[in-house]
Formats: C-alpha cells, structure tokens, sequence
C-alpha cells in the first residue's frame, strides 16, 4: 500500500507541477513543487498555505480475487490567503485556480499510474499493476480567518501484489 | 501476469464507441482487426473509425428469457441430451450517447435522420423543413477540412453546413461517405435539387471565413469534396417517428480497464431495432441530462478465418 501511496503522490505532484510550474513551495530549505504528504514531513502548527496537503484516512481491502484490492481515502487540504501585494482580495481567484488544478491534475485520462517501488535501492521500480483513483470530490469552502480552506477527497486503488508491504 | 490465469479482472469506467460506414450498395461493413489495431489510442482510432464519444448504459444481449438459442438435442426413452444445437442466432446492444451529435442522433433515431436547411424565404411550412435555400457551389482546391468557395458572404463563423451533391434523380443509397437515406423513386422526393444535403451526413461547423474558403471544425465524413458537391448551410438536425429506412453502421465499443487491459466489442452489421429514446438522468434538481438512447441487432458477417457466419467479436487484450 505505501508503494500505491507513493506513486499517486508522486503522478499528483508531477502532474500539478506541469499544470503550474509556479505552484511551489520552500520545506526545509528546498523549493518545491506545491504537493506534499503529512506523514511524510514535520508536523506543523501553522500548515503551508497555496500548497496541496495529502492526507492518507480510511483504507479498505477487498479479498476478492488472487490479489486483494486496497481502497484508500486521500483527503487533499489546501487553503490560500490570496496575495499580500494585493491585500488579500484575490484570494477567491487563488482558491479557483487550485480547485481547477486539481480537477486537472486528477480528473483527466488517464487516472491511473503504474506502481512504482520508489524506495528501491537501485532507483525507482515499475511493478506489474497500475494505481487508479476515482474522480476528485470538492469539499465546502471554509473561511477561517483571512484564509480560505478547502479539502477535496478521492479514493486510491491498488492491488496488493505479492510481497508488497 | 499469466496471461491463461491472469489474476485481476477489468476495472472499467466508461465505454467509448466508434463509428463507421457500412457500404450499403455492397453490403459490405468496415471490419475491425483487433489484432493489427487492438491498442490504439483511444483519442486517435485508426481510419476510417470515427469516435462517437463515451456512452453509458452498455448493455449486450443474446438471449430473451429461457429462449438461448441453443437447444437440446435428445434422444432414446426417457429422453436424454446427448447433444446440443444452435436454433437462433440474435444479438442486440444497447447504450446511451453522453453527447448529441449528427452521428450519435443519426444512429440511434430509429430512421432517417435528416439536416434542417435553411429555407428560401418564407417557404410552405413542413415538419422536417421547408423548401431549402439555393446551395453555394465549391470551386477546385477543397480539402476535407477546408472549403473553397465562389463567395463566401453568406456564411460566418459557427454555421452548420451539409456538404454534398444536387439531387439529380438518384436512386437507391444517396449520401456522400455515409448512406443516410434510400431513394425508391424520383417522385417520392419530388425533385428536391436539396434532396441528398438534406438527409447528408457529411456535415460539419465553420470556424473561420477567410481567403474564400470556409475553415471546418472537424473533417468531412466523405473526405475532399468531389466535383459537384455544394454547400447548403442548417440550422439542426430532425428525425422522424416512421418512416422505412434504416441506418447501418459498424461499431466498435472499448472498456479501457485500469491496469492497461482492453475489452472490445466490434458488432460489423448494427441497424437500430427501435424508435428514438432518450434516457433522463437527474443532474440536480430541476436539472435533467438528457442522453440519446439507442438499441442495436446486429447482423452478420462472414469470419474470413473460418467461414463462420458471426454477429459480434469480442477481443481481450490482457494488461
């Protein structure tokens, strides 16, 4: 399952990286492209702003069939103060434009993405089956504060191919 | 993966269709070799396949009720099957267009399908349209894509035009790179020079007057213009409850599975077996969505491998 988590994040980041090469953002010193994975960094109080925030929640096997069938819920957060140059008042506009990067970035053909064994030790590894996702569900708009918030959540699915973590 | 054994099933979403011609003067339909195109892309289908866009709503029958097809042969006291025979042959499909277009209203109407010229003046009125203005004539240099015209002030940018020959007479299938209507007599269409553009499926949009020459949206069925052929501009398309022709097609429907497997089913012979339909789906409330519904018998053909007589292939292509 992680190797399925690793690859949907990595064809998301890639993908909204070659919608908006613009869309990035610094984390410990390196910038970006603006896609990132909780888990996989420090927990923060403050969570950064005009940045897709990946969160893993349910999971799901199903055992039918020879390779069992994982169904993992991926919540993606993100908010945007709008642009300080501009007062805050172009935030809608931002909101907009990540909303439409994201219905881009995983609503068009294809939606699915051959595994990848990123953590192998000669480099990245295609395995035999595909990752695939349904299509993005948007969330209600949240006003907090001078933010906007949004979180959008797909389901991820992937076989459990044999020996795979 | 083993591909005798493979280990996943076929994850679809949709069904795309394709469309092409059936040569109806010779009976003779376009055959799909899925060995040679199986893996096509599916935004690119190999000519002369035409995409009819996704569908909904496939459903593939080849039985009704007990009925199979397939009968027991018995024998001896108390009968027992010893054996098994085919009694019937019968297939139909059916799906649901997700977009309206000449070719999606074309097949699935039930009959002729017919383009809604724009009228000379103020003509008698008449349910499929009145008595159509004079078409334009195409001077040489025409492509598929591009007409050259004598003057082009009467279009603009967005019209529809239908694309084909003055209605001298013809009998039999009329209609430029589709058949879309069969003439038994001269007197039924009462000598419409209109005639053939009027039931053509060789149409498309305008997008751009310039040089004297209409640029076309998508390229013409029926390919470059051939001599003779003028352009009629339209305002829509209508179809009919009634009337005796029926449209036939070769189609093609693809489930793209998600692992990089492909299910495909090419029916070469479809005519429709019903009337028009359209199915409601409820988008929100008061919204409604409506899909063009179709219901297709196949027809058979002759398997050049075998001298079978067959109704529809269906291909596996394993991931």
């Amino acid at each position: 399952m992680q190797r399925a988590k690793d690859t949907f994040y990595i064809t998301l980041r890639d993908r909204i990286a070659l919608l908006n090469p613009a869309r990035t953002v610094l984390v410990r010193g390196a910038i970006r492209p603006g896609v990132l994975v909780e888990e996989n960094e420090l927990a923060v109080a403050y969570p950064l702003v005009n940045a897709f925030r990946l969160r893993w929640t349910t999971l799901s096997l199903s055992p039918e069939g020879t390779l069992p069938m994982a169904k993992m819920r991926c919540e993606i957060h993100y908010a945007t103060a709008g642009n300080p140059g501009n007062g805050g008042m172009d935030r809608g506009r931002l909101m907009a434009a990540m909303d439409t990067e994201l219905a881009g970035a995983l609503n068009t053909s294809p939606q699915n993405a051959a595994k990848t064994d990123y953590a192998a030790t000669n480099g990245p590894q295609v395995l035999g089956t595909n990752v695939f996702w349904g299509d993005v569900e948007f969330g209600a708009l949240a006003v907090v504060g001078e933010q906007l918030q949004r979180t959008a959540t797909v389901d991820v699915y992937s076989y459990q191919e044999v020996g795979e973590l | 993966m083993n591909p005798k054994t493979n280990r996943t099933t076929p994850l679809v979403r949709r069904v795309r269709a394709f469309f092409a011609p059936v040569d109806r003067g010779t009976g003779v339909p376009t055959i799909f070799d899925a060995a040679q195109n199986g893996r096509f892309a599916i935004d690119a289908p190999p000519t002369p396949w035409i995409d009819l866009g996704w569908c909904e709503g496939f459903r593939r029958t080849n039985a009704e009720g007990s009925n199979t097809g397939v009968s027991a042969l018995r024998t001896g006291t108390p009968a027992i099957t010893t054996g098994q025979v085919r009694t019937e042959l019968e297939s139909t499909v059916e799906i649901e267009f997700a977009t309206w277009g000449k070719l999606q209203m074309a097949l699935s109407c039930g009959s002729q399908q017919m383009n809604l010229l724009e009228t000379a003046g103020a003509s008698t009125s008449n349910g499929s349209g009145g008595t159509a203005a004079s078409a334009s004539s195409l001077v040489p240099g025409s492509t598929a894509s591009s007409l050259q015209m004598s003057d082009t002030t009467v279009f603009m940018s967005g019209d529809l035009v239908s694309v084909d020959l003055d209605y001298t007479g013809q009998t039999g299938y009329v209609g430029s790179g589709v058949s879309g209507a069969y003439v038994r007599s001269a007197m039924d269409v009462g000598g419409d020079t209109n005639y053939i553009r009027r039931i053509s499926l060789n149409v498309s949009r305008v997008v751009e007057v310039k040089d004297g020459a209409l640029r076309l949206e998508t390229p013409l069925l029926a390919g470059v213009p051939v001599e003779g052929m003028k352009v009629s501009r339209l305002v829509g398309f209508v179809d009919r409850e009634g009337g005796s022709f029926f449209q036939e097609w070769s189609g093609l429907f693809v489930m793209q599975g998600e692992q990089g497997d492909r299910v495909i089913y090419h029916y070469p012979r479809l005519q429709t077996l019903r009337g028009a339909m359209e199915k409601r789906e409820t988008l929100a409330a008061p919204l409604d969505r409506i899909r063009l519904a179709g219901a297709f018998r196949a027809l058979p053909v002759t398997d050049a491998n075998d001298g079978e007589r067959i109704l529809c292939f269906r291909s596996y292509l394993p991931a």
